[in-house]
């Protein structure tokens, strides 16, 4: 099976497998969450695997870090969340970040494996390795961003449950509210100092490039005014002490504005094409 | 020659009858020599605890020879009419080897899944151990025992949640402050339940107490019960700033706490969540304040739920529990073979 199956088919395998996680995710939901019986764990674990061949597949017939097509981009992007949130899983106490992940990184997943993304451009001349370093850092900001955003779910479910006396509150095997409070903010610093250094490669790319750090092109417009919102999200949190159901809206809000406007300011940006 | 079982236990017995075959811890190493001098039982563990009284014995001669020397014996030590020893369930293989472990689990617990009489049942076997009283046959049994009741705290809900008023409140703290190590409990009145809550807030680790009630006196001799300090209680408020955890039960006829108090005292605590567990009734915290943001508001009638809540969770477990032990009895007597399947002589009474 593995010799005879392509990259986009062994991605199609980790969709299938994120989703089984998704369904689990349900089934885990309505029982409270009072379970850890690691099979969320493992289901997340085979389909990251799975993904992570779909990656290598891709790199190693290109010869170069598959980061050149939006599907390329998508899936780099979700494998950081993906890996994160394995990573996270090996302390029990936040095992269920990678439930609560799974329905979105299935629906990312469904997403990216559209045809009209997977399309090489011509062959460009500025795509270099800082080009490439750049690409690799942003897109790790949003796969932090985006665990941010579900470790803010995680907390406002558990604040709503506390809040409204349920027994779930107590008995799942949901983590405490400062350890949700805690990877939320982590998690949003972590993406707001790697979107910083990835903007500062990119900016001094375009230098080395075209003489400017910065261009009026869509996506960097874009990327500055997502920069701008976290880092008005880092000021809040550390100066004025934003904490709690606010800053997890507010960091829910940002990846959800992130998820629905990256994919077509790509398409509108002719440097990033 | 099978493992026997001889006791009484809160099912079975009341605490007048349990009292008179308890054994203190001194007197147990005596009591072992004379059991196993009388030729009966080769190795023997006695479990002596609030809620049950119990022989363990390898037996010699057989289960129904057992059982009846057991009772002689308990009788003649503890000077009981053997009337009154009738009352004692005995138990042979499998049921005695399945009644350890289900008793190493929690499983015959008056609180279902409850964790201390697996410290109790190591207790009292390391007693017996040390004074040379078990042999390979016990060590094995009980060491298995052991084994079984650690799985099926990992493997099942048996032992998880809390089930009573004080252990809920603990967890519930935990969810809102993970932990309670830097943390303030004040209880504002007096009362059983307070005074049991705020209890099990210090056990677990809450840094102070502080203890308010219109009797001073009151305050000041709780406060000295729990390690705290007392104020007046027309200056409670004043210590809001620093307080996590209020426990009220207070016999006021209206509310000790309000929106219009609390709202001011949260802009003190810069962003910190605040618990109120109000045990009072008629209540003495407006309910409305549940909708102030960093506010959990609980009263005994939630706390209660959700120690019911997971009373229940615990007995779905209990067939799973059953279902492993009877496996894991099943190896012990198979790996054992010559520990007397055949000599299931006894019936297993209560």
């Amino acid at each position: 099976m593995g010799g005879n199956l392509t990259d986009r088919g062994f991605f199609g395998l980790a969709v299938l497998v994120y989703g089984l996680s998704a369904i689990h995710t349900i089934f885990l939901w309505r029982r409270g969450f009072r379970r850890d019986d690691h099979i969320a764990y493992m289901l997340l674990l085979v389909a990251a695997g799975f993904h992570t061949i779909a990656m290598l597949k891709r790199g190693f017939s290109l010869s170069r870090c598959p980061l050149n097509t939006l599907y390329e981009a998508t899936l780099f992007f979700e494998w950081t969340i993906a890996t994160a949130c394995l990573v996270t899983g090996v302390w029990s106490k936040l095992r269920f970040l990678g439930a609560f992940a799974s329905p979105v990184l299935f629906g990312i997943g469904v997403f990216a494996l559209m045809p009209g993304l997977d399309v090489n451009g011509p062959e460009s001349p500025t795509l270099t390795a800082w080009s490439r370093m750049h690409a690799a850092m942003v897109l790790l900001s949003y796969g932090a961003f985006g665990l941010s955003g579900v470790a803010a779910v995680m907390f406002l479910t558990q604040e709503h449950d506390l809040k409204h006396r349920k027994s779930r509150a107590v008995l799942s095997w949901m983590p405490s509210m400062p350890r949700l409070e805690g990877a939320m903010k982590d998690l949003l610093f972590a993406g707001f100092g790697l979107l910083t250094a990835g903007l500062v490669v990119g900016s001094a790319n375009l230098y080395r490039q075209d003489g400017v750090y910065f261009k009026w092109d869509p996506k960097i417009l874009w990327s500055v005014l997502v920069w701008s919102v976290y880092l008005g999200l880092v000021i809040s949190n550390v100066r004025f002490h934003e904490r709690g159901r606010r800053f997890a809206w507010a960091s829910v809000g940002c990846f959800v504005f992130v998820l629905l406007t990256f994919w077509g300011v790509n398409l509108l940006s002719p440097i990033h094409q | 020659m099978p493992i026997v079982v001889l006791g009484l236990n809160h099912r079975t017995s009341q605490v007048t009858l349990r009292e008179r075959f308890a054994f203190a811890e001194a007197q147990i190493p005596e009591a072992l020599a004379r059991l196993r001098q009388g030729g009966v039982v080769s190795e023997a563990v006695i479990l002596s605890t609030c809620n049950r009284v119990e022989i363990y014995g390898y037996a010699e001669r057989g289960a129904m020879d057992a059982h009846d020397a057991l009772k002689r014996f308990i009788c003649e030590i503890k000077g009981i009419d053997p009337v009154d020893a009738g009352q004692c369930y005995q138990l042979a293989e499998p049921q005695s080897v399945e009644h350890l472990f289900k008793v190493a689990s929690g499983l015959d617990s008056m609180v279902l899944g409850e964790t201390e009489i697996l410290g109790q049942l190591k207790k009292a076997y390391d007693l017996a151990l040390q004074c040379k009283h078990t042999g390979g046959k016990l060590n094995k049994a009980f060491q298995k025992a052991f084994n079984v009741a650690k799985h099926i705290r990992t493997a099942t809900q048996i032992q998880r949640g809390s089930v009573s008023v004080g252990s809920v409140a603990v967890e519930l703290a935990e969810k809102i402050f993970d932990s309670l190590a830097e943390r303030t409990v004040m209880v504002i009145g007096a009362g059983d339940t307070s005074e049991k809550t705020a209890r099990s807030l210090l056990s677990r680790g809450a840094k102070s107490v502080i203890v308010s009630n219109r009797s001073h006196d009151k305050a000041v001799a709780l406060a000295a019960d729990l390690g705290g300090r007392a104020v007046r209680f027309d200056d409670w408020s004043s210590e809001f700033g620093g307080i996590d955890i209020i426990i009220s039960s207070t016999s006021a006829p209206h509310y000790v706490i309000d929106n219009e108090k609390l709202r001011p005292w949260m802009k003190l605590r810069q962003g910190r969540p605040l618990l109120l567990i109000d045990i009072a009734v008629p209540r003495d915290i407006d309910p409305a304040v549940a909708g102030l943001d960093r506010v959990y508001l609980y009263n005994i009638d939630d706390l209660q739920a959700i120690a019911d809540d997971s009373l229940r969770q615990r007995r779905e477990e209990v067939d799973r529990c059953e279902g492993i032990i009877r496996d894991r009895a099943g190896e012990l007597l198979a790996s054992g073979r010559g520990l007397g399947l055949a000599n299931q002589t006894s019936p297993v009474l209560a």
